[in-house]
């Protein structure tokens, strides 16, 4: 894991103790609702339906044991506290992401720079999770250990991290702005739904690049990001993000919120856009003075990927002594519910003798991505027995234990069950990412969490499941997307009509993956549902999938691209109710 | 770079004419701060030796002013809204790019918490928000003693070119 210096210990501090004299203003009369607002949203401060909301950057995905505890403590001592304005009606829990965070739903704003300390103080912040501005860098939660990794995406991460972070320049562009990055064969990160999506490579002389995407992003338009360069070398990347930076700022519309993000600047002027882009980043490197001051030195790298080493105790282990737990007869053994965890819980690490393990955050009622604070306890405690004290938190919405030794993986799967994180459900259909919805949230039209917990409960036969097989559900309770319902194999969105909550349903979208390559919308089958018809439609979506695929071995996405969307709509409209008549 | 903190009431500058849809063709008088069309009428016929001053818009593109740089005292970027950075891009083209070596001056919709962001993209004087409190400002400019990570116009070099700013071994 990256490691503090001296310097960036001192910064989250300072940061700390100016939001601090920031909040005092506010609460001292002195500064506005108005203007206080934009300073707190890059700090990770919104006010959301019920309360404020706390929204921690977890750059990266990469979080340690001892951070993790600050979370919970985070969420037992300030999360709906007992004596302060929201006891009783929430808190003392966290939830976890797509963008690899983690959010806090109860504290009292009062208390809002004290959380903030305890950021500090485990080496964390809050710093642009909000606001229009560059957002925390996300990336594959297998970083570093990943079997199918080409370049370490890692320490350029924390490269853009520290660029990104407190940018003058660009601390109130048109829009949010967010960047992905990853460094496998498999997109984890789904890099072209971005704003910037960079995929490291390396060419034939073994030299390290990135494919950089730009304009991607899902909310009212979904568009997936254009390929602005094919190869840029790795020395040139801060530069070259300043220049898409720069053209965004001075160009983005801001008479419209809907239109202001990058995607539609790079729709409506096309090649042009392009040209400027490639204009400006020649301008910075021969004209501007010390326009070559970002290039990155092999110093720099090698600095900032000394954190990235393997971590400490690390034991080798020899490719001869590594057992394969999932090698037939080994398998055969097991108890079926290992077994189970054995195949979806349990990943390829790149060394000989160590798996990635998922701790499923997708369990019966609980809402998706959620953990109490003596969850987060348990986790972390898995973390330091057998992970060497380090997590990651996944796209998904799950977290991950990255060094795990394969010896271990029984003990581990037996913890981890004890402590609530061994469902073996991921990537099946209850692994889904749903936001927190209007259960939480003051943008949503509808919420969430209900429909999770409906399907949930649903499908709770893994037999069932695992027939079903790969695939992905997302969820969003408005039209800004947080729950990635245009990429879901199935989305489903919540909007409103006459104050009422529907859904609309959607399928064949894709996050760029592996099971769907290339990343896409899904298509809306037809008029939304009424909440309690939801379930009803997933379970008729399914059942049709499971009666038209050619093999058990086509997944549920490809035999929705192979046959399209008639016979799914058919059987959706079947089980209409409510909104039969409209249909 | 100190941040001169103008007092409107004891400012040399003066608009020529509030409008600048008027294309009035402002007399030559020394502190004249005109607007692009104004400057346009009378931009072949200004005496060299009378200060003169742009006010801009922010959707104003600098590079259509390169060659008028060397000729302006000031130029005066106007924050229609104090969450509207275009004014940051402009600032930092007039330095960085062009480097513009008069006055580069906040107006408009400023506050004192944007004070950090205005000092490291190369303005030098503002003109606070009627509101605004001079000491707080002054105050928001002290948060970050140690500099930031990303160069700017006040430190050009990263962090990380600079020396013993980012030590090369991380504390545990």
């Amino acid at each position: 894991m990256y490691r503090y210096t001296d310097f960036d210990r001192r910064f989250v501090h300072q940061r700390a103790a100016q939001f601090r004299d920031q909040l005092q203003r506010h609460l001292a009369g002195e500064l506005s609702e108005d203007d206080f607002r934009p300073l707190r949203l890059q700090n990770g401060w919104y006010v959301q339906r019920h309360a404020p909301m706390l929204r921690v950057a977890v750059p990266y995905g990469a979080l340690s044991a001892k951070q993790l505890r600050a979370l919970a403590r985070i969420a037992s001592e300030l999360d709906g506290r007992a004596d302060g304005p929201y006891a009783g009606r929430g808190g003392g829990f966290g939830h976890f992401t797509t963008r690899q965070n983690c959010q806090f739903n109860w504290i009292a704003l009062p208390d809002s720079s004290d959380a903030m300390d305890i950021l500090a103080d485990a080496d964390m912040h809050g710093i642009q999770t909000s606001g229009n501005c560059i957002r925390n860098i996300t990336s594959d939660c297998f970083a570093g250990v990943a079997a199918d990794e080409v370049v370490d995406p890692r320490p350029y991460c924390e490269i853009l991290r520290q660029w990104s972070t407190l940018h003058a320049e660009f601390a109130f562009l048109p829009r949010k702005f967010k960047i992905a990055v990853s460094g496998a064969l498999e997109d984890r990160a789904a890099t072209a739904w971005h704003d910037i999506g960079l995929q490291l490579k390396k060419n034939a002389s073994g030299e390290v690049g990135f494919q950089v995407r730009v304009g991607g992003g899902m909310g009212r338009t979904p568009i997936i990001g254009t390929i602005v360069r094919d190869f840029l070398p790795w020395r040139e990347i801060l530069v070259y993000i300043e220049a898409i930076v720069r053209v965004y700022n001075r160009y983005g519309r801001r008479d419209n919120i809907y239109k202001a993000r990058i995607k539609i600047l790079v729709k409506a002027e096309g090649k042009k856009f392009v040209d400027a882009l490639e204009a400006e980043f020649a301008n910075i490197l021969e004209h501007d003075l010390d326009g070559s001051a970002h290039l990155l030195s092999d110093g720099e790298l090698a600095r900032v990927a000394a954190s990235f080493a393997v971590p400490d105790g690390l034991v080798p282990i020899e490719q001869a002594k590594a057992v394969d737990p999932l090698r037939r007869d080994a398998a055969a053994l097991h108890p079926p519910a290992y077994r189970r965890w054995l195949e979806r819980n349990v990943h390829a690490h790149r060394l000989p003798g160590y798996r990635c393990v998922t701790l499923s955050l997708k369990r019966a009622r609980q809402a998706p991505g959620d953990a109490s604070a003596e969850q987060m306890d348990g986790a972390a405690d898995l973390a330091d027995r057998f992970s060497l004290g380090e997590l990651r938190v996944s796209h998904d919405q799950n977290l991950v234990l990255p060094w795990v030794r394969e010896s271990e993986l029984q003990a581990l799967w037996l913890a981890a069950r004890d402590a609530s994180f061994a469902t073996p459900n991921i990537g099946y259909l209850t692994d889904m990412i749903a936001c927190p919805g209007g259960d939480l949230c003051a943008l949503a039209n509808a919420r969430s969490i209900p429909i999770a917990a409906a399907i949930n409960e649903r499908f709770d036969d893994l037999d069932e499941l695992h027939d079903i097989g790969d695939i992905d559900l997302h969820i969003s309770g408005c039209i800004n997307s947080c729950g990635h319902h245009h990429s879901g194999h199935i989305g489903v969105l919540g909007v409103d009509k006459d104050g009422k909550e529907w859904y609309q349903v959607s399928l064949g979208g894709s996050d760029g993956s592996a099971l769907a390559r290339t990343p896409v919308a899904g298509k809306v089958i037809g008029p939304s549902f009424a909440a309690d018809e939801v379930p009803d439609v997933i379970e008729a979506v399914i059942e049709t999938y499971r009666g038209e695929r050619s093999s058990g071995a086509e997944r549920f996405v490809e035999t929705v691209r192979r046959v399209g969307l008639e016979p799914f709509k058919t059987a959706a409209n079947a089980v209409r109710r409510a909104t039969a008549a409209h249909a | 770079m100190t941040m001169k903190f103008i007092d409107c009431n004891f400012d040399r500058w003066h608009e020529a004419t509030a409008d600048d849809s008027l294309v009035a063709v402002p007399a030559p008088e020394p502190f004249s701060l005109l607007g692009v069309a104004q400057w346009n009428a009378v931009r072949d016929s200004w005496p060299g030796d009378v200060p003169v001053g742009l006010a801009l818009d922010n959707d104003v593109d600098i590079e259509t002013l390169a060659d008028d740089l060397p000729r302006l005292a000031l130029v005066a970027l106007r924050f229609p809204k104090w969450v509207d950075g275009r004014a940051y891009s402009q600032a930092h083209l007039l330095r960085a790019r062009f480097r513009f070596a008069g006055e580069v001056r906040a107006t408009g919709d400023v506050v004192a918490d944007m004070l950090p962001l205005l000092a490291r993209t190369g303005f030098d004087a503002v003109v606070l928000r009627a509101d605004q409190s001079v000491a707080t400002a002054k105050r928001a400019l002290g948060f970050f003693p140690q500099g930031h990570y990303q160069g700017d116009l006040i430190e050009p070099q990263p962090c990380f070119a600079r020396t013993g700013a980012a030590e090369a071994s991380p504390t545990p």
